[in-house]
């Protein structure tokens, strides 16, 4: 039953999600719904992540009350995963931002938000 | 030394600070962040030069009071002063060029241009795999932010995929780099790969994951197309940045982490890079669009850099040099030729026309296209020499070709490019605005490129003994350029005396090499006085004509085969310019350079195939050359396209015909030669006699004589006069080539007899025909007629020489008839013999039709008053006369000493000829040069009295209108006595000059121009097809890995 635990789960979840945030950027015709596919995959990884990182029966990596200096390598999990994490969603914060200022832009320029009418530039 | 953690540091806090400022546009913003932008340049190249003058341990920056791999730590060693030196030198004057630009974008650019320099730096430096992802994003976002800031339509839509490309290949490094962590314990790099020497299952899949991500950063090809449409759409100033800058940060992380993979890994940076570099480069060739055409070379060269990273093992203690060369090479031309781009702020490659208005500019694109190119003197041309001799050692024989089918691609398009600007006429109104703060990083790089050149010339192995005097000079002459053109000629004419000088008593011993520096030095300065004749400054012109010679004298002085490389390159280099500068060549001169470029990389290839197994390159190792059929095949087609054999000589006529006046004798009379040497160098390497039944040897003597008669043939069917010479000379390398091909003493003496006299005769008949073309402004016969009364000194150079030509005695033509036939006789080469023999009546065919329809006949009446050739173009060509006369009388002086020498030397010990006086006397006969020219004179002397008596009473007879009633001639030329004058032979054999040959060619160029314009529509446009690439390119190579 091993496959059933948390850390299992979610490690599978952000592969299926992963999988669906691609099948979006790929699929969808609208720049909008690729931006969210894209923060599908964000998440994604951001789960898969912490799924790695995670210990079975142990707490957040924060040193204060329960958990004393002395005893934190048996008591949390592995902070650095975390620590990616919290870094790539500031990053994937960024990078959303400025893919929502492009659409705003291509969408103020064109009025569509179809990805297929922006191929004037090819071969 | 100051830390390079400030390097941060400082960018970093500048650039929060400048985003605190309100006003848009201030201008303290800018000045501030050009003052910073000088720190790191100052940080880094300190750095670079400590490491250079004291090639210490790598400097450490530990941070957060931990050691790694508990903490993020940068490293700062050659390799990483290096490449921060070229990203911040990049950056300071990227931004000096982008000024103005900036100006308009706000403070938001100037900041996102700090951040972005910031982060490439931190790229190159950091030894965490996690703090590399942070930057990598960190400086994607400030380069597409800056995209961004362009404002029009097309950068929004390339800047978007470009935005969600980049995303998707960081999502599967970050998924790999969680993984590398849960799996092998580390974020630290070389804990990593000091931890994990054989790696898991598991492990082996999340090293896929982070190398394929950091590899698709490098666009390769073909899931590049997002990169492609960014190219195009950016400004040229980003596209520097992208192309210089954030290429180079990823290319030194894609350095980092190939260890991770280990031996397989490398073979994939091989495989994936010289797919990118052929692919990309093959598609270049049918791109009009400037920026994006120098988008697909940015992606091409790359790939040829990630390539070298995978031979970093074959390369060994080589690697670190030929990276150097060949990335600093594409570093300086890339940015230079990007940075140009926004000055002509056109899309078209046609466009760039307008570059001739700035001689300065046309220049500075040159450079940059021949430092891309890789020919001497700048690095490139060391690099790939380097590399190809360190693969051809390991037998990477298939790499070499590619990696050369590659280079030729790239010639393919950046000639036809450089031919546009030098040659078509700007548009209409078309000019460049000169601002100073785009002229000045231009400059700067191309002065950089020299610095470079000669550094890489102090580090490589096999350059310590290449002469650079001749650089020095050619240098020299491009500084004085601005001077009138007498005082250059004479300068170049003073320089090539005083380097006769200077060789002469090292080749004094070697007669050969003697009769040949004679050819190319004696024979440049006499040319050179032509030059006399010509007013003005001839901007451009003697450096290049210096090059051509220092190449060919260079030939006679190598002692080994890069001496030799770099010679036959320089003047391969110099000649294209020469030639390119007729008025109607620009498609002459480019294909004459795409065959040279490909007949270089011939010899090239058979240079490395010879060398296998050897550690030796001197000229001698050739004679032990390991496959030898190949390589000699190789070596033989390479220096076939210079003397052009039939099937490769459609670039001579056109080049030869349509060059300066003064040009095609050196072209034609001279430069040929070069490939004459060539073969002469690698038939000795064969072995001389012994290799007389050599099947190369037989085959090469049946094209010589079919080149012969083909030759001959198409030019007794020319109107064009420079054409016909043109022709001719095919005809005329045809018997060369027959001859040498013997592999017999008196074959060889033969050979060069030919080659001395057709120095003679046809430097004398190019300088006398253009002479007359310099005052009657055309080239068509027919349109000439008469003009022995207006130019009887020429008419005296004409007839000389083509009596010469055609072989009648008594002048030395016929010495190489008598030749001839004695080793045709003696080898038994018959059937051959007779196509030649049959090719030298055709001789007499063309030769009647050049001084008649010059000289005979009747005068046009717009050339009435029609004044002699300039003074400048007869006197040397009475030198040349007195020349042929010597030769003729004396051939001894010079035929015996040749004939010594060969017989003495190893190759030749068979001496069928003996000299006796001026009698040379074999088993078939005797002849002497000095008897038959006093019989002849003779003969000649008495007709003439005979003549002048009995013509006291003619007279001369009027003009008169040949045009018969009722004839209505539709262009008057077509009554012309010699306008299609040989009309029945051509009804007869004209069969045999049916362009079979230009049609394969057109063939060729037609079917890869289509294959790559069908092929590179794969890049859609889409965005979405550009991710399905970049998803279809990992499980391809996953699949390929499994």
């Amino acid at each position: 039953m091993k496959y059933f635990s948390v850390e299992y789960i979610s490690i599978f979840a952000g592969f299926i999600l992963l999988l669906i945030g691609l099948w979006g950027i790929i699929s969808q015709k609208n720049i909008l719904k690729i931006i969210i596919s894209f923060s599908i995959i964000d998440t994604s990884i951001h789960l898969i992540l912490v799924s790695i990182g995670y210990i079975k029966n142990r707490t957040a990596p924060i040193i204060d009350g329960p958990v004393t200096r002395a005893d934190a390598a048996q008591q949390v999990t592995d902070p650095i995963p975390q620590a990616l994490v919290l870094t790539a969603i500031v990053i994937g914060v960024g990078i959303t931002a400025l893919m929502l200022s492009y659409a705003l832009k291509l969408y103020e320029k064109n009025k569509s938000l179809e990805i297929d009418k922006y191929k004037s530039l090819k071969w | 030394m100051v830390s390079p953690i400030y390097i941060i540091a400082v960018l970093l806090g500048i650039a929060f600070l400048l985003g605190l400022f309100k006003q848009p546009g201030a201008n303290f913003v800018r000045f501030a962040a050009i003052i910073t932008l000088a720190f790191p340049v100052f940080v880094s190249v300190g750095w670079l030069i400590h490491f250079i003058i004291d090639p210490t341990e790598p400097f450490m920056v530990y941070t957060a009071g931990a050691l790694p791999p508990f903490s993020i730590n940068l490293k700062m060693g050659l390799e990483e002063a290096f490449m921060t030196s070229a990203v911040n030198v990049l950056g300071f004057f990227g931004f000096i060029y982008l000024y103005k630009t900036l100006k308009a974008q706000g403070e938001k650019a100037v900041v996102l241009f700090l951040v972005l320099i910031m982060g490439l730096n931190v790229v190159i430096m950091t030894r965490d795999i996690f703090n590399l992802f942070v930057f990598l994003e960190i400086s994607s976002i400030a380069l597409i932010g800056m995209i961004f800031l362009k404002r029009d339509l097309n950068s929004f839509s390339a800047g978007f995929k470009y935005l969600i490309a980049v995303t998707v290949i960081s999502s599967f490094l970050l998924i790999g780099i969680g993984f590398i962590y849960y799996l092998g314990g580390t974020l630290n790099i070389d804990d990593f790969i000091a931890k994990n020497n054989g790696l898991t299952r598991g492990l082996s899949t999340a090293v896929f994951l982070v190398l394929i991500a950091v590899l698709l950063e490098l666009k390769p090809f073909p899931a590049n197309g997002w990169a492609l449409d960014v190219y195009q759409a950016a400004h040229p100033g980003i596209n520097a940045i992208i192309s210089a800058g954030t290429a180079t940060a990823a290319l030194f992380a894609v350095y980092k982490l190939l260890p991770f993979g280990g031996d397989l890994w490398l073979n994939i940076a091989v495989i994936i890079g010289l797919i990118t570099f052929l692919g990309s480069n093959f598609l270049g060739i049918s791109q009009k669009n400037a920026n994006r055409l120098l988008g697909y070379s940015s992606i091409g060269q790359i790939g040829l850099l990630l390539a070298v990273m995978g031979f970093s093992k074959h390369l060994g203690e080589h690697f670190q040099m030929v990276f150097f060369a060949l990335f600093i090479s594409h570093f300086l031309a890339k940015a230079g030729l990007f940075w140009l781009s926004g000055l002509i702020a056109k899309d078209e490659i046609k466009d760039w026309a307008v570059l001739r208005k700035k001689p300065y500019l046309l220049f500075l694109f040159g450079l940059f296209v021949f430092t891309l190119i890789g020919f001497p003197p700048f690095p490139s041309f060391y690099g790939k020499w380097q590399l190809v001799m360190d693969l051809a050692s390991n037998y990477n024989y298939w790499w070499i070709g590619l990696i050369l089918l590659g280079s030729i691609f790239e010639g393919v398009y950046l000639f036809r490019w450089l031919g546009y600007a030098m040659k078509l006429e700007p548009e209409e109104g078309s000019s460049i605005k000169p601002d100073w703060e785009k002229i000045i990083p231009i400059a700067v790089f191309g002065l950089l490129i020299f610095l470079a050149s000669y550094f890489t010339n102090r580090i490589f192995p096999t350059s310590f003994n290449i002469n650079l005097i001749p650089v020095y000079f050619i240098l020299f002459l491009f500084v004085i350029d601005f001077l009138p053109a007498y005082i250059k000629n004479t300068i170049a004419i003073a320089g090539m005396g005083y380097y006769a000088f200077y060789i002469y008593p090292g080749i004094e011993q070697d007669t050969l090499r003697l009769v040949f520096a004679g050819i190319f030095l004696l024979g440049g300065i006499l040319t050179m006085f032509a030059g006399y004749s010509v007013k003005g400054r001839r901007p451009g012109f003697f450096p290049f004509a210096i090059m051509m010679y220092a190449g060919l004298i260079g030939l006679v002085e190598a002692e080994n085969l890069f001496q030799f490389f770099f010679s036959w390159e320089l003047m391969t280099l110099g000649s294209y310019i020469l030639i390119i500068r007729g008025k109607k060549s620009i498609l002459h001169a480019y294909n004459y350079m795409l065959f040279s470029l490909g007949g270089a990389y011939m010899i090239f290839l058979g240079i490395a195939l010879a060398y296998n197994g050897h550690t030796s390159i001197s000229l001698e190792m050739l004679q032990t050359a390991s496959f030898p059929g190949w390589a000699y095949t190789l070596l033989a087609i390479g220096f076939l396209t210079k003397t052009a054999a039939l099937g490769l000589h459609i670039w001579l006529p056109g080049a030869h015909a349509e060059a300066e006046s003064d040009v095609s004798p050196m072209v034609s009379g001279i430069l040929l030669k070069g490939g004459v040497f060539g073969l002469l160098v690698l038939f000795m390497a064969m072995g001389g006699e012994q290799a007389g039944q050599h099947p190369l040897l037989y085959a090469l003597g049946w094209l010589g004589a079919i080149t012969a008669l083909g030759g001959n043939l198409m030019a007794v069917f020319q109107e064009d006069a420079k054409r016909l010479l043109a022709y001719s000379s095919v005809g005329n390398l045809g018997y060369i080539l027959f001859a040498f091909a013997f592999m017999t003493n008196i074959g060889w003496l033969t050979g060069l007899t030919y080659s001395i006299n057709h120095f003679l005769f046809k430097t004398l008949l190019f300088l006398a025909i253009g002479g007359v073309v310099w005052r009657v402004k055309t080239h068509n016969m027919y349109e000439m007629g008469g003009l022995i009364k207006r130019m009887p000194w020429s008419f005296i150079a004409v007839l000389i020489g083509i009596i010469t030509l055609a072989g009648i005695p008594p002048l030395s033509g016929y010495a190489g008839k008598w030749l001839f036939y004695n080793a045709v006789i003696t080898k038994g080469w018959y059937f051959q013999g007779a196509i030649v023999f049959f090719a030298g009546t055709i001789a007499f065919l063309y030769c009647f039709k050049l001084i008649y329809s010059v000289f005979l006949g009747q005068p046009k009446d717009k050339f009435r008053k029609v004044k002699e050739a300039p003074i400048w173009y007869l006197i040397p060509q009475f030198i040349l006369i007195i020349g042929i006369m010597v030769f003729s009388a004396r051939p001894d002086l010079i035929l015996k000493p040749i004939g010594d020498l060969l017989s003495q030397s190893t190759y030749f010990p068979t001496d069928p000829l003996s000299w006796e006086n001026v009698t040379a006397s074999t088993n078939l006969g005797y002849w002497s040069g000095y008897k038959i020219m006093l019989v002849i004179g003779g003969m000649f002397v008495v007709l003439l009295l005979w003549l002048v008596v009995m013509s006291r009473k003619a007279k001369s007879v009027k003009q008169f209108n040949m045009v018969y009633a009722g004839e209505r001639p539709f262009t008057p030329e077509t009554t012309h006595y010699s306008h299609n004058m040989f009309a029945p032979f051509n009804k007869a054999l004209g069969f045999l000059t049916t362009p079979v040959v230009t049609s394969f060619w057109n063939g060729v160029n037609d079917t890869s121009h289509a294959f790559a314009d069908s092929f590179r529509k794969i890049y859609t446009g889409n965005g979405q097809t550009y991710i399905a690439h970049i998803l279809a390119y990992i499980v391809i190579v996953y699949l390929i890995l499994l």
